[in-house]
């Protein structure tokens, strides 16, 4: 079996369902003929890396699918093994440099200037070039980031760069300004509901409206997420009529009870209670931004108007902290302290000024 | 290899044509030779034994390492072994049933027959001491098979050699004791039937007793990559191999250590599933591949640290059966002093009061009347590391007790100590006055010397940070003073840089003097217990649960490839994606029972119970501070899991059986 979002997934730029005019701009620029790097940015499943294979294919032809999983190793200075899967075809190279931790550095220069220094050897290729691909590119380090740009513009000649990000924010400026930046948004409603559809029909059953919407309604503008929910949903209830109840993932109810834990009570032992849930939700491999931020989004939305910004500003305050630091359960009850003190100071203020 | 083999097997013989019944070699060797010692000679004797063996090539029931002195001890005091043995080993009925079962099934095949096939590798985890190997040797004595045993030491001699053409590296060395022990064990019987003095009664003994299994307990250097792989191919190359007849299972004994919370210990927790080798240190994962543990070939049995009860028992029989008079005897307090202090590991507890014995037998003839062999207090400290321990109880608590000039003297001090503590006040100065604007940071003069922690501290700053952080909610009384410290650890905590070279070399006085600074004064007495940081716990289970995602992600790809006719983009998931999003399918996947299933550890990331409040964590005593041993937690995890293995074998076999039907 194979989940809905590989089995439906568009394969060229036309078959693409939103952001018609993103694909026809990345038609014209692959037949241009003069193809530059590129940065693809937008919030997690919106179908950055969809259309970048679909570029892909619009550069070389259905040969690009031809896929081959490959294991590398490379050594690290300490010469330590570094095993890294790349999926690669004959024209291009996809890595996920986070998987090398700490050294992704010496992936990103050992990979690239391999790459970059074999030519083209298929004639019936239709570009000279070959592209790399790196996903999660935001969660570069800054090594790695500075040894991408020197060779970004020595081996122009036969290579090229996808960059595929969440956001921009943690690239540096050097690279930024290397690449053709392109903003993914996440899809509209309306898009979302027509791709629902559409895989349905492919499917071979009919999805009421009102079950797209709620599914709609729930992903909050991730395609990927609303097809595994519409795909669970289906398995559950296999006529999906009547009243659904879409369930959401146990992690994120965690962070809403734990975001209630922390307004309901402010005091040392409640802090200790919440560092247990916390270190649960790490020790579930849910990453520390997210549970800042899924936790910060729950208790923005129970507290008074003045507090909002306050406690957000905290959050990103230790977000940073975070990533320059080690010990990730130190930053996040950092935070947890500052938001119930913050609390309990703005409660015991009304107090204050009520009794006078 | 080959030499010693032959060699070896020569020693067999003789040793078979002489005495056609007993079939345990080296045993006696070693018993014979240990009737008494005491602990300092007894090494270096024990090293003489160990070449002796090793020489040998493969050994042997007992190897001469020095712990195996403690089965010597005990097979000192019983010649008849078996009975005794049970009643002396510590561990508990179940776990010995557990491994016994297996070796059952190994040899037998179960009651059906077949799980012959999967009991192939057994893994025994569990902190040092807690009578892994000895359950093995025992249960080799009971179900009657022999032990075959790898040794690295012989290999030494070699290295300054020479000869580089004749040389074998030492793992080409292993791989041909391996291969020729799991394969080649026909051979011996035969070798055996064409002995002069075979009769059928012998032969008859012989067959019961041509039952092998393989001990790897000094495993080659697996922390070297290259050497790992090869190893690993080797353990792959076993089980792709059907088993030999009669079949000779591979045990391999793990004696788990534990990170220290160093700062690299985090970033490990990412790349470690996909690189197999991680960090510098051996545990079930360096030692067994991936796909080897997950599968049914490889069974784990996590042995717990002996619990206290067994290990007094094992000691007082130990005791009784050594010793006939009754004098020499260390007293009852010793015996639990040396059992308290043993912290679960019974090598450590029979060296403890081995040394014991050995002094209270020499003072017990000067002062026998008067004291009845009581041994003075600091001896027994000395015996049992209670001292190391303090220190790290003593760093603690100056920090977090937060004496300061001043201070209310608790009501237990002397009038000694109270006029020793005026006197050390009096020599204090007071700081300079701040001015208004910084008034809120204005505290009286600190009793703390923090250079003198740092001087004497037995733990790094970022241990340290671990156990001031799990610990300093009970010293504070408000928020505010939450706040303060928290903020101390985030912020020492985010400075510097990943490696440690650009750390901030003053971590250690920032941290303690911070947490000073924030804590109230005088920090209030409710009876505050120091705890165990619960870091080392979460970590370990945020590994297996990167394991399971990575075990998850390749499912993902893997059923895809089979269904579509080619692979494209499936390979696209990330882990975090796998971690945040998949769970709500994977669920309903578990639900209707379709025809293909994720792997079974998906809940290791996917399921999330809410539970209210309780606090499991474990309390700081006296004498458990040891920083590197493993938590009893991680051992119940590890017995959890192999757990989880067993059922998947068990699917597995089922569908077998309907393949072979």
């Amino acid at each position: 079996m194979s989940l809905w979002v590989d089995q439906y997934r568009p394969r060229t730029l036309d078959d693409l369902h939103y952001h018609k005019e993103l694909s026809t701009r990345l038609k014209s620029l692959a037949s241009s003929g003069d193809f530059p790097h590129m940065l693809f940015y937008g919030p997690s499943g919106a179908g950055k890396k969809t259309r970048i294979s679909c570029t892909l294919r619009q550069l070389f032809g259905p040969g690009v699918e031809k896929l081959k999983i490959d294991q590398r190793v490379f050594l690290s200075p300490s010469k330590r093994k570094l095993e890294i899967n790349l999926v690669q075809s004959n024209y291009h190279v996809e890595i996920t440099p986070s998987e090398a931790g700490n050294f992704d550095r010496v992936v990103i220069q050992e990979l690239l200037k391999e790459i970059a220094q074999t030519q083209q050897v298929d004639l019936n290729a239709k570009q000279r070039f070959k592209v790399v691909i790196i996903n999660e590119a935001d969660s570069l380090s800054r090594d790695a980031q500075a040894a991408l740009r020197r060779t970004m513009e020595k081996y122009m000649s036969n290579m090229r760069i996808i960059l595929c990000a969440n956001s921009t924010s943690r690239l540096i400026a050097p690279i930024k300004s290397r690449c053709l930046l392109i903003r993914v948004a996440a899809p509209s409603d309306d898009d979302m509901c027509d791709v629902l559809q559409y895989v349905a029909k492919r499917v071979g059953f009919d999805l009421p409206p009102d079950a797209a919407d709620k599914v709609v309604e729930d992903s909050s503008g991730n395609m990927r997420k609303a097809l595994l929910i519409l795909e669970a949903l289906k398995m559950q209830s296999p006529n999906l009529n009547g009243p659904l109840s879409i369930a959401k993932p146990d992690w994120e109810i965690y962070c809403h009870k734990v975001a209630d834990l922390i307004i309901s009570e402010q005091s040392p032992s409640r802090v200790m209670e919440v560092r247990g849930k916390m270190y649960e939700l790490l020790s579930h491999c849910i990453p520390p931004t997210v549970i800042l931020k899924t936790v910060a989004e729950r208790v923005v939305d129970k507290v008074d108007e003045s507090l909002k910004a306050d406690i957000m500003h905290w959050a990103a305050f230790y977000e940073l902290r975070m990533r320059n630091g080690n010990k990730k359960i130190y930053h996040l009850e950092a935070w947890v302290v500052k938001v119930m003190s913050l609390y309990k100071h703005f409660f015991y203020g009304i107090d204050m000024s009520d009794f006078d | 290899m080959a030499p010693r083999l032959s060699q070896s097997s020569q020693k067999q013989d003789r040793g078979y044509k002489s005495k056609p019944k007993t079939v345990k070699l080296g045993t006696p060797l070693i018993s014979t030779q240990v009737q008494k010692y005491d602990p300092l000679t007894a090494f270096s004797l024990s090293q003489s034994g160990g070449d002796e063996l090793a020489h040998g090539g493969m050994q042997k029931s007992p190897k001469g390492k020095g712990k195996e002195r403690d089965v010597g001890y005990l097979s000192v005091s019983s010649p008849d072994t078996d009975d005794r043995l049970w009643a002396e080993l510590p561990v508990h009925v179940r776990k010995v049933e557990d491994v016994r079962r297996w070796f059952h099934e190994a040899f037998e095949g179960g009651p059906l027959g077949k799980l012959r096939r999967y009991r192939r590798i057994l893994v025994l985890t569990g902190q040092a001491g807690t009578a892994k190997t000895t359950t093995v040797r025992v249960l080799g004595r009971e179900m009657n098979f022999n032990i075959l045993e790898w040794g690295n030491s012989g290999s030494d001699d070699n290295v300054n050699d020479t000869s580089y053409d004749s040389y074998e590296s030492a793992f080409t060395k292993f791989e041909t004791f391996f291969n020729r022990a799991t394969n080649c064990r026909n051979l011996l019987p035969l070798v055996e039937m064409s002995g002069a003095t075979s009769s059928q009664q012998s032969q008859k003994a012989q067959n019961a007793n041509s039952r092998h299994i393989v001990l790897l307990e000094d495993l080659p250097n697996i922390l070297h990559s290259s050497t790992q792989a090869r190893f690993h191919a080797t353990l792959r190359c076993l089980v792709d191999r059907p088993p030999s007849d009669p079949p000779v299972p591979v045990v391999i004994i793990i004696s788990d250590s534990r990170p220290r919370g160093e700062a690299y210990d985090e970033h490990g927790v990412y790349s470690r599933g996909r690189n197999g080798d991680g960090e510098g240190v051996i545990d079930i994962r360096t030692v067994i591949p991936r796909d080897l543990l997950g599968g049914p070939y490889v069974t784990n049995i996590g042995f717990n640290p002996i619990a206290p009860t067994l290990l007094r028992r094992a000691l007082q029989t130990l005791l009784s059966t050594h010793s006939s008079n009754k004098d020499g005897q260390p007293s009852k307090e010793v015996l639990d002093v040396v059992v308290e202090s043993a912290n679960g590991d019974i090598r450590n507890a029979i060296m403890a009061l081995q040394f014991a014995y050995t002094i209270g037998s020499r003072d017990g003839k000067s002062r026998k009347r008067k004291k009845g062999g009581n041994i003075p207090t600091s001896m027994l400290e000395s015996i049992t590391r209670r001292e190391q321990s303090l220190v790290l109880f003593h760093l603690l608590g100056k920090v977090l007790y937060n004496k300061r000039k001043g201070d209310p003297l608790s009501s237990s001090t002397s009038a000694k100590d109270a006029q020793r503590e005026k006197m050390q006040e009096l020599l204090m100065e007071d700081p300079p006055s701040l001015p208004f604007w910084l008034k809120e940071h204005e505290r009286r003069a600190s009793k703390v010397d923090v250079d003198m922690l740092y001087g004497n501290s037995p733990i790094d700053s970022s241990l340290l940070s671990l156990y001031i952080h799990q610990n300093y909610t009970q010293f504070v009384d408000g928020l505010d003073e939450c706040d303060r410290i928290v903020e101390c650890l985030s912020w020492v905590d985010s400075s510097g840089g990943e490696v440690w070279y650009q750390a901030n070399p003053y971590r250690f006085h920032i941290l303690s003097m911070g947490t000073l600074h924030a804590l109230p004064s005088p920090v209030t007495r409710r009876n505050q217990k120091f705890i165990k940081p619960q870091f080392f716990e979460y970590l370990e289970n945020e590994k297996e649960a990167w394991d399971s995602v990575h075990d998850t992600r390749n499912w993902l790809a893997h059923s895809a490839n089979k269904s579509l006719d080619n692979s494209w983009r499936t390979c696209s998931w990330s882990g975090m994606e796998v971690a945040l999003e998949l769970g709500g399918v994977l669920k309903a996947l578990e639900r209707c029972h379709g025809t293909s299933r994720p792997p079974r550890t998906h809940q290791r990331f996917s399921r999330m119970e809410f539970q209210s409040e309780q606090l499991t964590s474990q309390q700081l005593t006296e004498d458990d501070v040891d920083i590197e041993e493993a938590s009893s937690q991680m051992n119940d995890m590890y017995s959890g899991h192999a757990r989880g293995n067993e059922e998947i074998s068990g699917q597995w076999l089922e569908s077998d059986e309907i393949e072979e039907f």
